[in-house]
């Protein structure tokens, strides 16, 4: 098992700083204090308003992550600075040439259809997700070039083969895609674990209602919490009804009124007001941040100077904190987020706003004249760069605001950019995953490791080229850095290795960073214990219960 | 007999020829269908290799001509099978007939809403002096020219977030129906009120109420048993007119207060080039159409027994 | 919706001043269309991060928006988006309804019932879903808005003017034309059409005012022209998100898609009660 690492500068949870900060200061403040001390109480149905729904509750996608993490166990769990813990699996060791994974497996623990847990079903989960008619695309992407075979040694003992060493493993595996289902109801196919998906968690899905809500009861039986989880046995509460609430307004609204009890992601610019009223919390999500990855193959980034003299043309951290009303944090880190374990703390300020150092490295490359309308040009082609984003649920009404205030910043040092907001339909089918088809594009990836590197930047693939590498840019020794992390267990030596490559990925300008994903929480004073775990922000309600006033 | 045969074969034409028309639409777009699944189904925006394709090209028949899509298509159309949603898994008549019930009531409240409205006000203020009737006319083409989503956003925020008059989520109950059916309601009641306040102005005016008056009938009576009779006809052929608009509308609703219902499926399913599940509701929506025109010639029979309505 | 206002038949405007204050304001959105600079010094594109979600005041009259931009500046020059939008899906709108409502009225009895189904084909896809459905063609946009409520607003117009054609068509004096031997395309010419065109003006004119309204509804939708455009749909948008603490942000743009259609419908319907009173006599 692995050790603590490092602190890290920002811890991912700051769960209950809010409290504590607002206790006392006004009315509704010293409200939630009433039920610090509460016991756990049994009863009640916790509403719950997120925001987006997915097409299926299972899936590759962070918001099918959520709703698993509520149905299922996953076989390890990962805590804060990386740490992992028992889950389904009570114990793992590696062999010597780190290929070889043993786990052992919790007894006496049944799906919620009565099938038993054991090393078989495991297996079968692990096929499942590898299976191209029934594929997870992001199980995929973590595990799919390392897998080699999995085999049910016994019933409490499962042994998975690698290809090559693979030291992310364990954070791969305690994220929510990775929760372990039914294998009987598995096999009756996807469709049918779309919408009733069985598997060994805290609650049971009762009934998806689309459009509105998926009904949670809970598992009278559980007895398989992560060893990080409150406590261990049944939820306290009989159920959850979790309910889509995409627009903000009435998300928050739904809170303030009382009809939900607890809600994701808070508006930010009513932040300052729910930490007066409500316990709030906020999860910094690990993996690569939103970034601008700028285009190393084609266009104007193509020239690494144009690329630094874009990161310091525009003071990006004070157009994050103003778009997003200093709730989400500015990650002046290109590759990773800060509260990913192995993150490089020395680039939480790369590039900051220099506009002298943006126009000399313009003038260097070449960019000398300027046309009418202020914007550089270099024999006759002005310096229009193309950033596209992705419109609608994944770059948020803020995200959009802050994209604005970076594209007003750069005018002055002479750039021209020209913001294209690409519709789901062009999002998802590809139309911008080519070097043709724009300068910069804004994405992220959540991820509880360092390893998803790996799966950003590395060189192209065995068929294809590396659509995650959306600068496309390829570079043999930052591939093998990467590698060498993701394969070494000697965990100096990879912090020392991701951050050569977090190093070399900044120097670069590959990817400029902008912001981290968040996950915010807030829930009624009388709502103990929820909390936000840690490898992808997905809301935890096992250990929650609606605590009585104290007489 | 033979014009409800051709009127039931005209309204079968439309139908098909819609959803032929959202079929080609989508399906011959640039752009990868089986990507898209795959990308939507884990969150990225990744170019896909052949290997990946095959097995979602094989499942969906994308490999199949486009004719051969088509025909495919329309064969399960002509058994009543509308065929599977490629994103949600799932039969589309089961998801259809699951969420179009939130609409029909939101859609069918709106309209009894702005019916009411619009009546009181002419029965109010139309010819009562120009005062209250100017102020009752340009209360109407106010309204009328309000936007569903702007005045759908101020309604939730002022009366259920504000003043919390109301629930925020309107769910299924009934007093949850209220902010998204005025949302709806009041720009329609602008329409109709217009409508039927000129037509009752101008029956007013006519011979045989002044024979009524003069029979010593009430003010009220006239104007309820006589005028407006008369005046509602337009108002009717013109609650026909406004299903699409209605349409529209609850679509933006649905959004606003977070209903369930076909609008928000909608929007994603066009979004994602889910084929059968937008198809599926074009063929409803031209189906809703189709029949609300139907019940407005009856509507009109009704109303007025002497109005022989020609198609 | 927006055609239906035209099945009024006869109308009595009352509010004179109304009329003039609807001049008024539809001249002050010309103006902002054609020469914004004239009505605000301030630039509708400059951020002032410091001076974000600041309420209406001396210096900002409407108010800043999220990134400390002058939201007046932003409104006045988001007219020449939006009117543009307005005039453009209107013309494309007419254009259709023209052709198809001219023809089946005058066409013969086969024609007319094919192009009542299409019609009817048409008003099956109400202007939202055809705007999802061509956002996915062409991509979210200008030229897709326009298109998009062109093509939907077009089988109402449709209809009005067929049957404002077959009404002229059947009245004394066309007939007469065609007693006294003149040939029947010069009757066409010369009498059905400018009379049957002579309500299109006002059509027009209430067709603009529409066509904002819907147009800035797909923009809620995300369907709308590209940021940082201060088209009036997209400021709705951008608003929605800061509604409970800065409501000026989607008060006021509002407030100017309400004024201009409104003053937009007043005088159309001015302008079809002088042309009926002229008809009449």
């Amino acid at each position: 098992m692995r050790t603590p690492k490092t602190l890290l500068p920002l811890l991912a949870l700051v769960a209950g700083l809010a409290l504590a900060a607002c206790g006392g200061s006004d009315s509704s403040g010293g409200n939630a204090d009433e039920f610090a001390d509460a016991k756990p109480v049994n009863g009640g149905t916790i509403s719950y308003g997120h925001e987006q729904e997915p097409p299926c509750l299972i899936g590759g996608w962070v918001q099918q992550a959520y709703i698993m993490r509520q149905f299922s166990d996953s076989l390890v769990s990962q805590v804060e600075e990386g740490e992992i813990v028992p889950w389904l699996a009570t114990d793992w060791k590696v062999s010597e040439d780190q290929k070889t994974w043993t786990f052992t497996l919790k007894d006496g623990v049944k799906f919620t259809d009565g099938t038993p847990f054991n090393a078989e079903a495991v297996k079968t989960n692990f096929e499942t997700w590898l299976n191209p008619k029934s594929l997870n695309p992001t199980v995929d992407a973590y595990i799919g070039e390392y897998y080699k075979s999995s085999k049910a040694i016994d019933d409490t003992t499962f042994e998975l083969t690698l290809t090559k060493p693979y030291s992310p493993l364990l954070s791969a595996l305690s994220q929510g895609y990775f929760g372990i289902l039914s294998p009987k109801q598995l096999a009756k196919g996807p469709e049918a674990n779309c919408e009733q998906p069985i598997g060994t968690g805290p609650f049971i899905v009762k009934k998806w209602n689309r459009g509105k809500n998926i009904e949670f009861v809970k598992n009278p039986d559980y007895n398989s919490a992560p060893k990080n989880a409150k406590h261990q046995g049944p939820a306290y509460v009989d159920g959850i009804t979790w309910k889509f609430l995409g627009d903000q307004t009435l998300r928050y609204g739904s809170l303030t009124s009382g009809e939900s009890n607890v809600i994701y992601n808070v508006p930010t610019v009513n932040w300052k007001d729910a930490k007066g009223k409500f316990q709030v919390q906020q999860y910094i999500t690990p993996g690569r941040p939103v970034t601008f990855s700028l285009n190393t193959q084609q266009g104007v980034f193509t020239d690494k100077k144009v690329r630094q003299a874009f990161g310091y043309a525009a003071d990006r951290k004070a157009a994050v904190e103003s778009a997003f009303n200093d709730v989400i944090p500015y990650n002046g880190n290109g590759s990773l987020s800060q509260s990913t374990p192995d993150y490089d703390e020395s680039l939480a300020d790369a590039y900051p706003y220099d506009i002298a150092k943006a126009n000399q490295l313009l003038d260097e490359a070449g960019w000398t004249e300027k046309n009418a309308d202020g914007v550089r040009t270099k024999g006759g082609k002005t310096l229009t760069a193309k950033v596209v984003y992705p419109a609608g649920s994944v770059v948020s009404a803020e995200g959009v605001t802050l994209l604005q205030n970076v594209q007003e910043q750069a005018k002055e040092a002479g750039f021209d950019i020209k913001l294209v907001p690409s519709s789901p339909s062009e999002t998802f089918g590809g139309k911008y995953a080519t070097p043709d088809s724009y300068d910069a594009i804004t994405w992220y990836w959540t991820s509880p490791t360092a390893g998803v590197l790996y799966i950003v930047w590395r060189q192209n693939l065995k068929d294809r080229p590396n659509g995650n590498n959306a600068s496309f840019y390829n570079n043999p020794k930052l591939e093998d850095t990467i590698e060498a992390a993701n394969s070494t267990q000697d965990e100096a030596e990879q912090q020392k290795l991701y951050a050569e490559a977090q190093q070399l990925i900044n120097e670069e300008a590959a990817a400029i960073g902008i912001y981290t994903q968040t996950t915010s929480l807030a829930s009624q004073p009388e709502l103990r214990d929820v909390w936000i775990e840690n490898s992808q922000g997905e809301p935890v309600f096992h250990d929650a219960f609606f605590a009585k006033k104290q007489p | 007999m033979k014009t409800v045969a051709l009127k039931v074969l005209g309204a079968i034409a439309v139908l098909w020829a819609a959803a032929t028309f959202t079929f080609f639409v989508q399906a011959a777009l640039p752009g990868d269908r089986a990507t898209l699944i795959l990308n939507q189904d884990s969150g990225q925006i990744i170019k896909r290799s052949d290997a990946e394709l095959a097995p979602v090209n094989e499942k969906f028949g994308f490999d199949d001509p486009i004719y051969a899509q088509y025909v495919n298509y329309v064969a399960g159309l002509a058994q009543g099978d509308l065929g599977t949603s490629y994103r949600l898994k799932a039969p589309v008549t089961e998801i259809i007939s699951e969420q179009i019930w939130p609409t029909i009531f939101l859609t069918i409240a709106a309209l009894v809403a702005a019916w009411i409205k619009a009546l009181a006000l002419t029965l109010l203020t139309a010819k009562r002096g120009r005062i209250p009737s100017a102020l009752g006319s340009g209360y109407e083409t106010f309204t009328a020219a309000l936007p569903h989503y702007w005045l759908g956003v101020i309604l939730l925020v002022v009366f259920a977030i504000e003043l919390q008059l109301f629930p925020v989520e309107g769910g299924s109950s009934l007093i949850g129906l209220v902010l998204p059916a005025l949302t709806l309601g009041i720009p329609l009641a602008g329409f109709l009120g217009q409508v039927t306040r000129d037509e009752f102005e101008k029956v007013l005016d006519q011979p045989f109420v002044t024979s009524a008056r003069a029979r010593g009938m009430g003010d009220f009576g006239v104007r309820w048993r006589h005028a407006l009779r008369h005046a509602v006809l337009p108002a009717i052929t013109l609650s026909g007119w406004a299903i699409g608009a209605l349409f529209s509308g609850a679509v933006i609703a649905e959004i606003i207060f977070a209903r369930q219902g076909i609008g928000n499926i909608l929007v994603t399913a066009a979004n994602m080039r889910d084929i059968p599940l937008v198809s599926g509701i074009v063929m409803l929506v031209a189906l809703i159409y189709v029949v609300a025109n139907l019940l407005v010639d009856l509507a009109y029979r009704v109303v007025d027994p002497r109005i022989e309505v020609s198609s | 919706m927006s055609g239906v206002l035209l099945a009024l038949p006869r109308v009595q405007v009352r509010f004179r001043p109304g009329l003039a204050l609807s001049i008024a304001l539809v001249a002050f959105f010309v103006i902002a269309a054609i020469a914004p600079s004239l009505l605000t010094t301030q630039d509708p594109l400059k951020i002032n991060l410091g001076d974000a979600l600041q309420p209406p005041s001396a210096a900002h009259i409407f108010g800043t928006d999220q990134s400390g931009r002058d939201l007046y500046a932003r409104v006045v020059y988001g007219a020449r988006e939006s009117l543009f939008i307005g005039l453009a899906a209107t013309a494309l709108s007419m254009s259709i309804a023209f052709v198809l409502g001219v023809s089946a009225a005058l066409g013969n009895k086969l024609t007319d019932g094919a192009i009542n189904r299409f019609i009817e084909l048409l008003f099956a896809f109400p202007v939202l879903l055809l705007s999802l459905l061509f956002v996915t063609v062409f991509g979210a946009g200008l030229t897709t808005l326009i298109i998009a409520v062109g093509v939907g607003t077009a089988p109402g117009y449709a209809r009005m003017i067929r049957g404002q054609v077959l009404a002229v068509k059947g009245s004394g004096y066309v007939e007469a034309a065609g007693a006294l031997g003149h040939s029947y395309p010069k009757v066409i010419r010369r009498h059905i059409l400018p009379n049957a065109m002579r309500p299109l003006v006002v059509l027009v004119t209430l067709g603009v005012g529409q066509s904002i309204v819907w147009a800035s509804g797909l923009a809620f939708l995300g369907l709308g022209v590209a940021p940082p455009s201060p088209e009036w749909g997209a400021l709705l948008d951008a608003g929605r998100t800061y509604i409970t603490e800065a409501w000026w942000l989607e008060v006021m743009p509002g407030l100017a898609i309400v004024s201009f259609a409104l003053a937009l419908t007043a005088i159309g319907r001015y302008v079809q009660q002088r042309l009926e009173g002229g008809l009449q006599r």
